[in-house]
């Protein structure tokens, strides 16, 4: 991470309401590349929101995201996702009809070229090609740890399988940014290291930039290089995981009051 | 003792992964049911071989209906309207502009895909409940200019069509080999059936390729299918434009066969007989788009020939009980509510389950 490098994404000023209802107050933050930035706060923070808002599903009504060099406030998600965003689903967005590899797969949708046309003719550059793909999807599989899992229906695995799966697609899409929405949530304990050992290995030997949502705060503090404290739709503390714990309003905002 | 139906094969390279018929078990079958099509109308006879022929043509039909509803979760009640622009297609580009063979089929094919593609924006604005009644309406704006339209159609009482299905000496209507000239009927069902085996294919291939799982990602989730990169417009466009063409093929093939069209033909019934049989064979499969033609063309026709020694049904109305043609209407309803309740995966899941039985075999599980 060199400190020349202008950030991989920069947000500036963000709100975001829904009637009278302001979800982001005016948020601000950069994660710089190669960074794993998580952002925490209680239900109702706004974390999700701010997933939303980089990945173009809501419009914020105010301030301005930047992406690898790119304005991109407003832009659909679709041409987000091929500028290389990458996310997962709080509550899962997988494809559950179709098999592992097949929602693996659909994550390099847009790296893919077969047509309808070229797809009805099978033979020759549709086959080619998801021979091709499918190397690269192998060694995602590998990545999460998917082999025993690979031809079964996404709706007969457990959840924890679920999740990884989940992340094995974003990462099928060769994101520069990964969004990771909630990762642990549900997980047992060794379901919960073993999630914490893939992001480790996407940010470190993957050089992926990760930034998390988490609500397990200990994972947060073990896992992340700096971290985002959000309450109420507004910005807490940003900082090092340590100095973000012992902040007041953020103490305030988890614990209570009286704190 | 290695169970009965496994495929033993194995995978030494991503390519094999992709083969359709893997197993040598499953070649032999596919190659089985390909002799005994081809045997068909020389064992059924000529009645028979009619009934199949409308059931080669209702396959494309709800091929596409099944591309579109069950693969992309779009539904429609529009698919008659598709396929009597087909047919009227066939009529003017074969019987008016003289195209020959190969050109006024595919002609209609293209024709009924950029109607499709026209339709196709209403579903990114609307969905479930609102699109079919989008698409309902489709089939009573068809029929009126079906039926005011003369100069095209022949209005109310129809037009006849001459649309041959002959590509230089090969005549479908006087198929001549060396040892036999086939009947009209012989002829056709050769062409239809051909035409569905490549259809099918095709749809088989779209589907296990980069399109087809946009497609089913649409259908099962389309927020996390834009997030990650599939775009709802070009997907769902596609999918009415390549499920348009089929049904306006399965319509130019109808009107060739039956020389004679009329707006009466393409009605809303046509577009339920189209979902009856999608949902009897199988939302969401290929095979079970045709399975469920077969079945439900043969059906009425089954009633039909035993309508003599079954209770309560005549083959004429006014008899006393109900007629054999609105019990066939009242069948295609119930059997979808049956299927949907019973089995609302068709008839397909229960062949899987077969097959899973025998798998296991000697096991229960």
């Amino acid at each position: 991470m060199s400190a020349t490098a202008s950030p991989l994404l920069q947000v500036e000023g963000v709100t975001l309401r829904f009637g009278g209802i302001t979800a982001l107050n005016d948020v601000s933050f950069d994660v710089q590349r190669g960074e794993l930035f998580a952002i925490i706060g209680p239900n109702g923070a706004g974390k999700s929101s701010i997933f939303n808002c980089l990945n173009g599903v809501y419009r914020p009504q105010q301030g301005a995201i930047r992406f690898d060099g790119a304005e991109i406030t407003g832009r659909r998600p679709v041409a987000i996702a091929r500028r290389g965003m990458a996310r997962t689903f709080q509550n899962l967005g997988l494809f559950s009809t179709l098999t592992v590899l097949e929602n693996v797969m659909l994550g390099r949708h847009h790296l893919m070229h077969t047509g309808f046309l070229a797809g009805a003719l099978w033979f020759g550059k549709a086959r080619r090609e998801e021979i091709a793909q499918r190397h690269r999807c192998e060694e995602i599989i590998e990545l999460l740890e998917l082999q025993p899992y690979r031809f079964q229906h996404v709706a007969l695995l457990p959840y924890g399988v679920r999740k990884r799966v989940e992340v094995a697609r974003a990462m099928a899409m060769e994101p520069t940014l990964l969004l990771l929405d909630e990762p642990a949530a549900g997980m047992n304990l060794e379901e919960t290291e073993d999630m914490a050992r893939y992001i480790r290995e996407i940010n470190e030997e993957w050089r992926v930039t990760v930034l998390l949502v988490e609500h397990d705060l200990q994972m947060v503090m073990d896992l992340a290089h700096r971290v985002m404290a959000m309450d109420f739709g507004r910005v807490l503390a940003v900082g090092a995981p340590a100095e973000v714990r012992a902040n007041d309003d953020v103490v305030r905002a988890y614990v209570g009051a009286d704190a | 003792m290695s169970p009965l139906l496994r495929n033993t094969r194995i995978t030494t390279e991503y390519g094999h992964d992709l083969v359709l018929w893997r197993s040598r078990l499953a070649q032999f079958g596919a190659l089985m049911v390909l002799v005994a099509f081809a045997a068909a109308p020389f064992a059924v006879g000529n009645y028979w071989t009619t009934v199949l022929i409308y059931a080669g043509i209702a396959a494309v039909g709800t091929l596409g209906l099944n591309l579109l509803t069950g693969f992309t979760g779009q539904a429609s009640l529009g698919h008659a309207f598709f396929f009597g622009v087909g047919a009227y297609a066939a009529v003017v580009l074969s019987g008016r502009f003289a195209l020959p063979f190969p050109l006024w089929l595919i002609g209609a094919a293209a024709l009924g895909g950029v109607i499709g593609g026209l339709v196709g924006p209403f579903a990114l604005r609307l969905r479930g409940n609102y699109l079919v009644i989008v698409s309902l309406g489709l089939v009573f704006v068809g029929q009126h200019v079906f039926e005011h339209w003369g100069t095209v159609t022949g209005g109310l009482t129809g037009t006849a069509v001459r649309a041959p299905v002959a590509l230089g000496p090969v005549d479908a209507s006087a198929l001549a080999l060396p040892w036999i000239t086939l009947s009209r009927n012989q002829g056709y069902y050769y062409f239809v059936w051909l035409v569905v085996l490549v259809l099918a294919l095709a749809a088989r291939n779209i589907i296990r390729t980069r399109p087809g799982r946009a497609l089913q990602a649409i259908r099962d989730r389309d927020l996390a299918a834009e997030v990650i990169g599939v775009s709802l417009v070009q997907y769902k466009v596609g999918a009415f434009v390549v499920s348009s063409a089929y049904a306006a093929c399965a319509g130019a093939m109808y009107a060739s066969y039956a020389r004679y069209v009329s707006p009466l033909d393409f009605t809303l019934f046509l577009s339920i007989q189209y979902v009856a049989m999608m949902v009897v064979g199988g939302i969401g499969s290929v095979m079970g788009s045709i399975l469920g033609a077969l079945f439900l063309t043969a059906l009425p026709r089954l009633i039909e020939s035993a309508s003599a020694s079954l209770p309560f049904v005549a083959a004429q109305g006014g008899g006393g009980g109900i007629t054999v043609f609105s019990l066939n209407q009242a069948l295609f309803g119930i059997l979808i509510i049956v299927f949907l309740l019973v089995e609302p995966r068709g008839m397909v899941e229960i062949y899987r389950r077969i097959k899973r039985y025998f798998q296991a075999w000697p096991f229960s599980y």
